[in-house]
């Protein structure tokens, strides 16, 4: 029973990866292959405010949330403008730099020895939450909220911005809309939820450390949304489910971990060809690949 | 005069070596009439449109709008002062729907930002009402009472003809709060039966005495038909400029371009 449930808690943290990162990469149309160093940059801040502060859980949240988003200020006023292959650089860059400096300044980060014993998150300042049980109910309904949210946000004006930019920039800003402003909003907004899924999985795992938010964790999420689909709320949170439940199949099947490792890889990779070539617009996605 | 162009010079940098598409061209556009532009493929005429639009960087000279600078301000900018556009050749949003397509095109963007709409719901709502209200409002004058797009307000873009989503593109202009219009080839590859209708959208938009249309065309019996003033690009400058009889009847223009000898 624990493991499913750790296996379903696993799903929550990435369905909010996976949706963040539709955000930019599905509606605004910027590839971000930096969304691993948000959700880095997110945990490492929990750890910082749960082990200095007693901060009920929403108030960290909201901290942790606005500064990640200000982190995704640097990409978005690095003199690139938001706009296609100079983006992917900058994320690119950004992501490198990220894990160097988690990495590297050992006298905050640790380093490679990672953070230990960061606590669990407490609900109203006094109800702590910890325990499998109580992470289990706290991310279905965060990941269920941010299901929501995003629905509604893809649906409002907001999102209608979005999804033309998506397929036609020029028209949009010769209609008086400034492509880069809902840009950088949209990468804000998709660095915030990212570095919330970061402040679940350090207060749930009490134990953080670099190799978790790499360039191959940016790539994993950005898989996930592709087998899923973009543009749409449904196909991302299928996508989490197909890249979580995976890995576990395999590993009932009773394939040996090494084994079950690389098959994983292979698994993904053939179901992204598959997809370029049967289903461009992912497997419950709604828009198409170009 | 709502748009003056002084000196207006451009070079555009090649692989080799640069021309100049622009050489100092000076052009008034009236106010509340119907300009066209007329000039042979690739004479500048877009460019032109990308200049005063706020597309095109790097070119010397002044534009006056309305007598003041459009210096330096960004394309949406631009279009919040009051110049459309339609672009040549570019079809609706293909992902959104017929009347979404119509309300991008309001000249109220409030209520567009990520927040707004979680905080202020009600408000927002009755913006997007208000806005659905004038898109069949602009359908139904535009394309008569019982037409066939206030029916297909929830189609996506992609599910109409060329000509018909060049229509709809006309007309989605008719919900900013424009004084100039930028017209680029709204009758190029679109059905015949439908350039009559094109002709009464475009009479429409300056029916109000206020708004001026600068038009791009090449179908020349359109411009002796719709347009007040014309002006022949060629060279880098306007060569000929006054009514379209006089320009497109001048012997030079008719040899440069026309082909007619
Ligand atoms: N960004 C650019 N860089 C270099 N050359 C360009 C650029 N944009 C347009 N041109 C060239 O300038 C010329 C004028 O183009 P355009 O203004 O589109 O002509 P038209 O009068 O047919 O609308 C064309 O030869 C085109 O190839
Ligand atoms: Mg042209």
């Amino acid at each position: 029973m624990e493991y499913i449930l750790h296996i379903v808690i696993m799903l929550n943290i990435y369905i909010l990866l996976v949706l963040s990162a539709n955000l930019p990469v599905g509606l605004a149309n910027l590839l971000s292959i930096c969304q691993a160093a948000f959700y880095g940059i997110g945990a490492y801040f929990s750890a910082y405010f749960l082990m200095r502060f007693q901060l009920p859980f929403i108030a960290v949240a909201l901290i942790v949330m606005t500064l990640t988003g200000l982190c995704s200020l640097v990409v978005s006023f690095a003199p690139v403008k938001l706009k296609g292959d100079y983006f992917v650089l900058a994320t690119l860059a950004f992501q490198m730099i990220v894990f160097t400096v988690l990495y590297n300044w050992t006298d905050v980060t640790r380093g490679p020895y990672g953070i230990p014993g960061i606590p669990s998150v407490k609900l109203f300042g006094i109800m702590s939450i910890s325990g499998i049980y109580g992470y289990f109910i706290l991310t279905a309904v965060l990941s269920g909220s941010v299901i929501l949210l995003f629905r509604k946000l893809k649906f409002s004006p907001y999102g209608r911005v979005l999804t033309a930019i998506r397929s036609d920039e020029l028209s949009v800003s010769a209609l008086g809309r400034n492509p880069v402003h809902f840009k950088t909003w949209a990468f804000f907004i998709s660095a915030g939820f990212s570095g919330l899924a970061g402040l679940i999985y350090a207060s749930y795992i009490s134990y953080i450390d670099p190799t978790s938010f790499t360039l191959d964790e940016s790539i994993f999420i950005l898989t996930a949304l592709f087998i899923g689909g973009i543009g749409n709320v449904k196909g991302p949170v299928l996508g989490a489910l197909f890249v979580v439940v995976t890995p576990e199949i395999l590993r009932f099947v009773g394939l040996p971990d090494a084994v079950a490792a690389n098959l994983r890889q292979i698994i993904y990779g053939l179901t992204l060809v598959l997809i370029m070539y049967l289903r461009p617009q992912g497997l419950w996605g709604k828009i198409t690949l170009k | 005069m709502i748009l003056e162009l002084q000196n207006i010079t451009l070079n555009f940098s090649g692989s080799k070596d640069s021309f100049r598409i622009l050489d100092g061209l000076n052009f008034s556009v009236e106010k509340g009439r119907i300009t066209a532009l007329i000039g042979g493929n690739g004479s500048g005429k877009t460019t032109l449109f990308n200049i005063i639009s706020g597309f095109q960087e790097g070119f010397t000279g002044n534009i006056l709008f309305n007598g003041k600078p459009l210096h330096a301000l960004s394309p949406a900018k631009i279009a919040q002062r009051g110049i459309g556009r339609l672009f040549q050749g570019k079809p609706l949003f293909q992902d959104l729907n017929l009347l979404d397509n119509m309300k991008l095109a309001s000249g109220d963007s409030s209520g567009e930002s990520p927040f707004s709409y979680l905080i202020n719901r009600k408000k927002i709502d009755a913006g997007e009402q208000e806005k659905e209200r004038q898109a069949i409002d602009i359908l139904n004058s535009l394309f008569g009472a019982d037409n066939k797009y206030t029916k297909m307000l929830h189609n996506m873009g992609s599910e109409f003809s060329y000509g018909e989503q060049r229509l709809i593109s006309l007309a989605r202009l008719f919900m900013g709060n424009y004084s100039l219009l930028l017209l680029d080839e709204p009758t190029a590859g679109v059905n015949p039966v439908y350039i009559n209708t094109i002709r009464q959208i475009i009479l429409r938009m300056i029916a109000d005495g206020k708004t001026t249309v600068l038009l791009i065309e090449h179908n020349m019996p359109f411009v002796r038909d719709i347009a007040d003033r014309c002006a022949y690009l060629a060279d880098g400058r306007i060569q000929h400029q006054g009514t379209p009889c006089e320009v497109l009847d001048n012997r030079e223009v008719k040899n440069s371009y026309l082909g007619i000898l």
